[in-house]
């Protein structure tokens, strides 16, 4: 169907930047001045050829410059068209979606904890809120999907890194630096995002020691609320219910949550 | 030229067009209401309603297929009083003509449901669930089944004076013989099709995609699957069918139209193009006058056999 309406809330955004930064992640920049209103840990919704649009959380949310970044990893034929596009094609976005981390209270000692591709919306974060310097420990299966390190360590910023083959940091997860961390910082607030066993992991070292807000992942539908694909099982008043992740998330507080 | 896309209805509904939001794709109205002008749309048509809140399935919920999408929500709602006290309200506002999509475990849940909307302001027409593939007790049962069908049919049928719609299953040997025992028991319209019951592979992990097993298949892969059924039916009962499974065109919405359907429900493309409905809607007219029609109620039932074609108006096609 020709000339696709677009409505408020919906983005055409130019692609002015595409960059390849590991294998199989790719980092597109947007120029969207409505996308980059956006909160740390929200989210867009990209329409593909697919049935389906890709969410995707922004690594980079620069209001100034009216940019965003994209940055994701192609594990179907959804992202592996995203990853095709080039820079001057123009994306159909839904956006920003979601609600995002709140932010850190700057008087608590605060630590980012990301896995792989979950690691860009804490760059985001850490831009964001950088006066409130967090600690920064991410980690990686190996070494070339450490993603914005540099990023983060061009904030000023301590990074600790660990792969789970140790090729590049410290061998092991996130979870080992993280117990440290929480052993040395009382009254802590912890932001995470990456695979959901390392989410419950991380929710289980915070639990009665820090505050953590945690970024997740599900299988997504609509985007907006209406079609309930997304849940998650979170505590209700008086028992299980599911929570979207598109609307009361992508960000949880991790003690509402069922791991 | 001046196009009439009003249609006319049993017991006086009657919609400005021909195109409602489909049932379990909309949320409840206030969702997509950002993205879609609500009360410009024929209908809403809202996610299934039960008595009680009902919880829905373990995820993961969807899983993609080739031009199709695999759903198995299991009709999750916060129930009938919640769904009165918060979403009405905001429907009511926005102009939207509401269809409450109803759903039970028993005959007296269904009926529960209806008559609590029964007079319930800004209630236009009521759809009865019996299709739905993603629930195993109750649900889906009443669709497979003549008998059931007409039982459940008929207790809505005497719990309330609301137009009355049935939503049929696709997944059942003669969609035909439900919908006869439906329109017995009183229904004043026919709604097919719900979704086709599939089965995706999550490889990786070896084990079904859907954390509820099976799912509903939706999306154009299954639209000829709907105007088959649609046709059938068309020819089988002599109340009106709203015809669903795969429009995302004025094109597509066309062909429902000559297949027997007197309106159309669209779902799926709204997960991709939430402005969607509006576009067909535009389009539309366009649409009907390539085709030779002056508006949608000429156009029903025109690829019928001739014996069960709508009688028309010398002229007023």
């Amino acid at each position: 169907m020709a000339g696709q309406q677009f409505h408020d809330g919906q983005v055409d955004a130019r692609i002015v930047r595409r960059e390849e930064v590991a294998r199989d992640h790719v980092e597109l920049i947007l120029e969207s001045p409505a996308l980059a209103r956006a909160v740390p840990g929200q989210f867009a919704h990209i329409l593909t050829p697919g049935m389906l649009r890709r969410p995707v959380s922004f690594s980079r949310i620069e209001p100034d410059s009216g940019r965003v970044g994209l940055l994701f990893q192609v594990v179907g034929e959804g992202t592996a068209w995203l990853a095709n596009c080039q820079e001057g094609e123009r994306l159909d976005i839904l956006g920003p979606l979601g609600h995002g981390f709140a932010p850190p209270d700057p008087s608590r000692p605060w630590c980012l904890v990301g896995g792989g591709v979950g690691i860009p919306p804490l760059y985001s974060a850490a831009a964001q809120w950088r006066e409130s310097a967090p600690d920064v420990i991410i980690g990686a299966r190996t070494r070339e999907w450490v993603l914005m390190q540099k990023d983060f360590e061009q904030l000023g910023l301590g990074v600790r890194v660990t792969t789970d083959d140790g090729s590049w940091g410290q061998a092991g997860t996130v979870i080992g630096p993280l117990q440290e961390w929480l052993e040395g910082h009382a009254d802590g607030q912890v932001f995470s995002c990456g695979p959901t066993p390392m989410l419950a992991a991380v929710a289980s070292a915070c639990r009665g020691r820090a505050a953590a807000q945690v970024a997740l992942e599900q299988r997504m539908g609509c985007g907006i609320g209406a079609c309930l694909a997304c849940v998650v099982p979170a505590r209700g008043q008086t028992q299980m219910e599911y929570r979207r992740v598109c609307t009361e998330g992508p960000v949880f507080l991790a003690e509402e949550l069922i791991w | 030229m001046v196009m009439d896309l009003h249609v006319s209805l049993p017991r006086g509904l009657t919609l400005a067009n021909p195109v409602i939001a489909a049932s379990g794709t909309f949320g409840f109205g206030p969702e997509y209401s950002r993205y879609v002008d609500i009360g410009s749309l024929g209908a809403v048509s809202v996610k299934g309603v039960s008595p009680e809140p009902w919880l829905g399935n373990p995820p993961p919920r969807v899983w993609e297929t080739p031009m199709g999408l695999l759903n198995s929500i299991g009709l999750q709602n916060p129930g009938m009083e919640v769904f009165v006290r918060d979403d009405l309200p905001f429907l009511r506002e926005k102009g939207a003509t509401v269809i409450v999509n109803i759903i039970g475990h028993t005959v007296d849940e269904y009926a529960r449901v209806a008559s609590r909307m029964q007079g319930e302001a800004g209630v236009a027409a009521l759809e009865v669930n019996i299709s739905c593939p993603n629930i195993k007790e109750g649900g889906m049962s009443f669709g497979h089944d003549p008998e059931q069908a007409y039982q459940v049919t008929r207790a809505v049928r005497q719990a309330t004076d609301l137009p009355v719609m049935v939503k049929l299953s696709p997944n059942v040997t003669s969609p035909a013989l439900i919908a006869q025992a439906v329109e017995q028991a009183g229904a004043d319209m026919i709604s097919a099709i719900n979704t086709v019951v599939g089965l995706a592979i999550d490889v990786e992990h070896r084990r079904p995609a859907l954390g509820g097993t099976t799912g509903g298949l939706s999306g154009p892969a299954i639209k000829p699957i709907a105007l088959r059924v649609v046709y059938d039916v068309a020819q089988s009962v002599s109340i009106p069918i709203i015809g669903m499974g795969g429009i995302a065109s004025a094109a597509d919405v066309l062909e429902f139209l000559l297949a027997g359907a007197s309106a159309v429900m669209v779902g799926t493309v709204t997960f991709q193009h939430p402005g969607r409905m509006q576009q067909i809607i535009a389009e539309l007219p366009q649409v009907l006058s390539r085709g030779g029609f002056r508006g949608v109620s000429g156009a029903v039932g025109q690829a019928l056999p001739a014996a069960s074609r709508p009688q028309t108006r010398g002229g007023d096609l």
